[in-house]
């Protein structure tokens, strides 16, 4: 082979050993996922050819599909506003002071918690009884609210519990992003006497772009794969009203041992993510011009 | 390092705004803390009694004392610092690959690996156990590093760095006659050092609070990681009897990260610049 | 010469090769928690307290009795059924493990637990010992699938205090209802006189919570819940007026709303209300605060089985029970597991020390065992006690199905009936499943 050819192929030697890995310990396990929905199993070997039953099951089950509708709520009512804060908290902090410092360090310092941690933290917060919440309430007169256990407040309770634990990360990117505007624009801007609205709405949002199509997709991947806090904090309760599309699985799959029909609703949520990532990241980047 | 267009001091209402913010932040930290310096049996009638009262150490007493903290910390310190040198070396690798170099079907292999991003891991996690089970890899370290090492995001973070550091280098050093594996070891991959410590960080973060993986992968106590182990030394109703020792653990399985983050902070922000560019 | 050398290095080498462990080694898997910081290798059983404690000065003694087998203990998070099953299914189970007697048949209908008749036998155990509660608990298709451990039995814990107050109390004894129309009138008369609910119920987060009332009622009926192993009868009247009449008691205010099962706990302990239906388990934490001077339970405390509200009197139990997954053992390995099995028994009476009542029929009439506070009160649950038949599998997983869908029906966020209904149908949904 020349030196062309080696050229060519020398970016296997390079991603090779990730992609290895990658296929092996993530691809096929995937696929073998796959197989599985097509088949009704339980988690110790027994397997027999189902067909699409599983899906044609799922697709019936009020179970499931009130837990399409939560995990979609959840991800509606926890990435607009993690984004927006985040932002904003980026926009506040993005300068050299001690303070600031400090203050990024406090904003982060969440994020470093487990969600077993996060979720013992809020139970303690949120619950009527014991709760800080509850005591903040009647010390001011008010009758604590059982946010766990009424079904219209737990979705509300999880999604703030969710942007307390979140935050950090966005708001890293988004100063990062900041940090890569040319300082020489506002410069000309401030020299063009543009307020600070005008700058922010013509210099420094379009140039955060990316990074906010990265937050956005990147969130929205990952709240709609919302688990823990429903397992540990509500158990999906009350009557199902908080129960996700993975903690439906997981039920599935360690409770009820339908290793088959769990694969199925698994599918079905990797084709949901997929699907609205896919569509983020289109809506975006279509009107962007080619580089 | 290039700062906003913000004037040195903060408007009245974002100082007020961000402040609130932090105390609201905090609290649950600080609330935290409080219980786990109360008693479990003071706890079990009220956790009111966390605001006043005699604090004692006693729960984080036993959990120093119990019998194999020191192993589950050992095991994750091991895993963690496994997966996250595992993670930087391949993801630097494929990161390079990606962004610098031209080989058939390099896009389709980049989307596949984005394509991770959105795969659930309650997907995949049965059937991994059932494979690793046939390969005898349970219970070992190799067994707990390896699925860590599939790090989709960590690609997509390096490639984007090496992506913004300017072709000129590269073809300055190659015209000097340097081989493409001395360009990458010797002169780009030093350049990426702020990359590799945020991920670095946040690759050992995740690897740390992993807790499903390590369950059901890790089964005989001596292979636990710290937050498997803690989870196992709960007593049933733990919450009812054992509120303060849980909230304990809670602030002490979060201690070493705490202490990762400070000491990396700088490089962390410093890092996301590079990678958030394009 | 050189032999000399030789045959002196030879025998050098060979003395000094560490000696190898070889004890026929057993691994003991087990929940209820880590407290090696108190206990650590202590043997004084009688000194120890709670079910962690009791368990594992227990284990340490066999050890120290028993030199020549080591037992490796493995603790898990209760209640450790994902690793136990990610640990068979990967052909490495631990030798004995704790399990529920309701989560028995899941592994047994599998075939993946040993029959233990042979191994109760050679560690000198007959059948014809366990309570009837607990060899129910135990039978599966005719043979034994676990050596019961203990019953784990579910009471109204009484803040007898309040009770006098509201004018319920007979002497030193509660007066109970024993009828649905009595429980509510006096539910209204505690209400009236003292000011708080009648019942403190955990009905957040905790579906055992109302399915074992449901159980209960239904069994002390007669009623057939589970016809067969793949059907289960909910939507039945009987059914009905059980949950009607916990959805009134919600409606009135007569219970606590929105507690989970720690709310609940701390509430009756700070005398928030009358009654705490609950388990055996918190016999142990109630009694000593009952003991405690200053305290509201202080000598205010008494237990009693649920009340005959329809029907005969009746109990919904479930019990620990030690089984054995199967595996490939040595006769060595066998013998051990025996002598640890013969070990457990003889010291069952030290367990029943944690509330939970005893699987062995002579520790139920040992006099040591009534004189324990409360336990003369509630003994005849080891032969009341019923559990469902042993056909039924994922017995968790129904729990928390019907408990979900009853959750809704007592808050008045569905309907009755159709709660009922729809617990019905996704039950039958699941055991279809059942390979």
């Amino acid at each position: 082979m020349n030196a062309d050819g080696r050229a060519r192929y020398a970016g296997f030697a390079f991603v090779g050993p990730f992609l290895l890995l990658y296929l092996v310990i993530l691809i096929y396990p995937l696929l073998l996922g796959i197989g599985l929905s097509f088949d009704h199993a339980d988690l110790f070997g027994a397997r027999r050819w189902a067909g699409i039953d599983n899906y044609v099951r799922l697709l019936a089950d009020p179970v499931f599909l009130r837990s399409i509708v939560n995990t979609i709520k959840l991800a509606l009512l926890i990435v607009p506003p993690l984004t927006l804060i985040a932002l904003l908290l980026a926009l506040a902090l993005n300068r050299a002071t001690r303070a600031a410092a400090i203050f990024r360090g406090i904003f982060f310092s969440s994020s470093v918690l487990s969600v077993t941690i996060v979720t013992l933290i809020w139970r303690f917060i949120l619950t009527p009884d014991a709760g800080l919440l509850a005591y903040g309430a009647t010390a001011l007169g008010l009758a604590p609210a059982p946010f766990l256990s009424d079904p219209s407040l737990v979705i509300p309770a999880v999604a703030i519990t969710t942007i307390w634990w979140s935050l950090g990360f966005p708001t890293m990117l988004f100063l990062a992003g900041l940090q890569q505007i040319n300082p020489d624009i506002y410069e000309a801007a401030a020299l063009d006497r543009a307020g600070k609205w005008t700058t922010f709405r013509r210099i420094t949002l379009p140039s955060l772009r990316r990074t906010l199509l990265l937050v956005v997709m990147l969130q929205t991947a990952a709240q709609l794969q919302l688990f823990g806090q429903v397992q540990l904090l509500t158990g999906g309760g009350p009557g199902g009203a908080s129960r996700t599309m993975v903690l439906f699985i997981y039920e599935a799959a360690f409770g009820r041992w339908e290793l088959g029909y769990a694969s199925a609703a698994a599918e079905l949520l990797f084709v949901l993510v997929l699907a609205i990532t896919l569509l983020q990241y289109w809506l975006v980047t279509r009107r962007e011009p080619e580089r | 390092m290039s700062v906003g267009p913000q004037r040195d001091r903060l408007g009245v209402p974002a100082l007020i705004g961000v402040t609130i913010g932090a105390a609201i932040m905090v609290t649950p930290l600080i609330w935290t803390l409080l219980l786990s310096f109360k008693s479990n049996a003071e706890l079990m009638r009220s956790s009111a009694a966390a605001f006043s009262g005699p604090y004692t150490l006693e729960n984080y007493h036993a959990i120093l004392v119990g019998s194999q903290i020191g192993r589950w910390l050992l095991n994750s310190l091991i895993v963690s610092l496994g997966t996250t040198a595992g993670v930087l070396i391949l993801s630097s690798l494929a990161g390079y690959g990606f962004a610098r170099l031209d080989f058939p079907f390099r896009r389709t292999l980049f989307v596949l690996v984005l394509l991770g991003l959105a795969i659930p891991e309650q997907a995949v996690i049965l059937p991994r156990h059932q494979f690793f089970a046939v390969l005898h890899l349970h219970n070992s370290y190799p067994g707990l590093i390896l699925p860590g090492l599939v790090a989709p995001f960590a690609v997509f973070f390096m490639t984007q760095y090496f992506r913004a550091i300017p072709v000129e280098l590269d073809e300055a050093a190659m015209l000097d006659g340097a081989s493409r594996l001395t360009l990458f070891w010797k002169v780009l991959l030093p350049l990426t050092l702020p990359a590799q410590a945020t991920l670095g960080v946040f690759t050992f973060l995740g690897s740390w609070n992993d807790y499903w993986w390590p369950l059901i992968s890790a089964t005989t106590s001596d292979r636990f990681t710290l937050t498997v182990g803690l989870a196992s030394a709960q007593m049933n109703y733990a919450q009812t009897s054992g509120l303060g020792f849980l909230m304990a653990q809670a602030v002490f399985a979060s201690i070493p990260i705490l202490i990762v983050y400070i000491v990396f902070q700088k490089q962390i922000v410093r890092a996301m610049a590079g990678a958030a560019m394009r | 010469m050189r032999r000399l050398i030789l045959a002196i290095a030879g025998a050098l080498l060979l003395g000094s090769c560490a000696p190898r462990d070889t004890r026929v080694e057993i691994v003991v898997q087990r929940f209820f928690g880590e407290c090696g910081a108190v206990y650590g290798h202590s043997t004084d059983v009688a000194a120890a307290d709670t079910e962690c404690g009791i368990l594992t000065t227990l284990i340490n003694r066999f050890q120290a009795e028993n030199p020549d087998i080591r037992v490796k203990v493995n603790v898990v998070a209760w209640p450790g059924y994902p690793q136990l099953s990610a640990q068979i299914a990967a052909g490495d189970p631990p030798d004995l493990v704790t399990m529920h007697q309701s989560t028995i048949s899941d592994y047994q209908g599998r075939g993946l637990l040993e029959p233990m008749d042979g191994l109760l036998a050679e560690a000198g155990i007959q059948p014809a010992q366990f309570t009837d509660a607990a060899r129910a608990g135990v039978v599966k298709a005719g043979r034994i699938y676990g050596m019961p451990w203990d019953t784990i039995g579910r009471l109204w814990h009484i803040n007898t205090r309040l009770m006098a107050q509201a004018g319920l109390m007979d002497g030193d004894r509660p007066i109970l209802p024993h009828s649905p129309a009595e429980l509510l009138a006096q539910a209204r008369q505690f209400r009236a006189r003292t000011g708080k609910p009648y019942l403190i119920q955990a009905q957040v987060n905790a579906p055992d919570y109302h399915v074992a009332n449901l159980y209960t009622w239904l069994i002390a009926q007669n009623a057939v819940i589970f016809p067969d192993a793949r059907h289960v009868r909910l939507n039945t009247p009987e059914a009905r007026e059980i949950v009607t009449l916990f959805r009134t008691l919600n409606a009135e205010g007569l219970t606590t709303r929105n507690q989970d099962f720690p709310a609940a706990t701390a509430s009756f302990t700070n005398g928030d209300g009358g009654i705490f239906p609950t388990g055996t388990w918190m016999i142990g934490p109630y009694d000593k605060e009952a003991t405690t001077p200053g305290h509201p339970l202080y000598r205010a405390y008494v237990v009693r089985p649920f009340p005959r509200l329809w029907g005969h009197e009746a109990a919904f139990v479930d019990g620990h029970a030690w089984v054995v997954p199967g595996a490939e053992r040595s006769p060595a390995e066998r013998r051990a597991i025996a002598r640890l099995l013969h070990f457990l028994a003889a010291h069952e009476f030290e367990w029943t020390r944690t509330g939970q009542l005893p699987s062995f029929r002579a520790v139920l009439a040992m006099p040591r065992f009534r004189a324990l506070p409360h336990r003369a009160d509630i003994a005849q649950m080891a032969a009341t006690g019923a559990q469902l038949p042993d056909y039924v599998q994922r017995q968790s997983a129904i729990q928390g199905l019907i408990g979900e869908e009853l959750e809704a029906a007592v808050t008045g966020a569905k309907p009755v009936d159709r709660a009922l209904a729809d617990a019905e149908r996704r039950v039958d949904e699941l055991l279809a499943q059942i390979m």
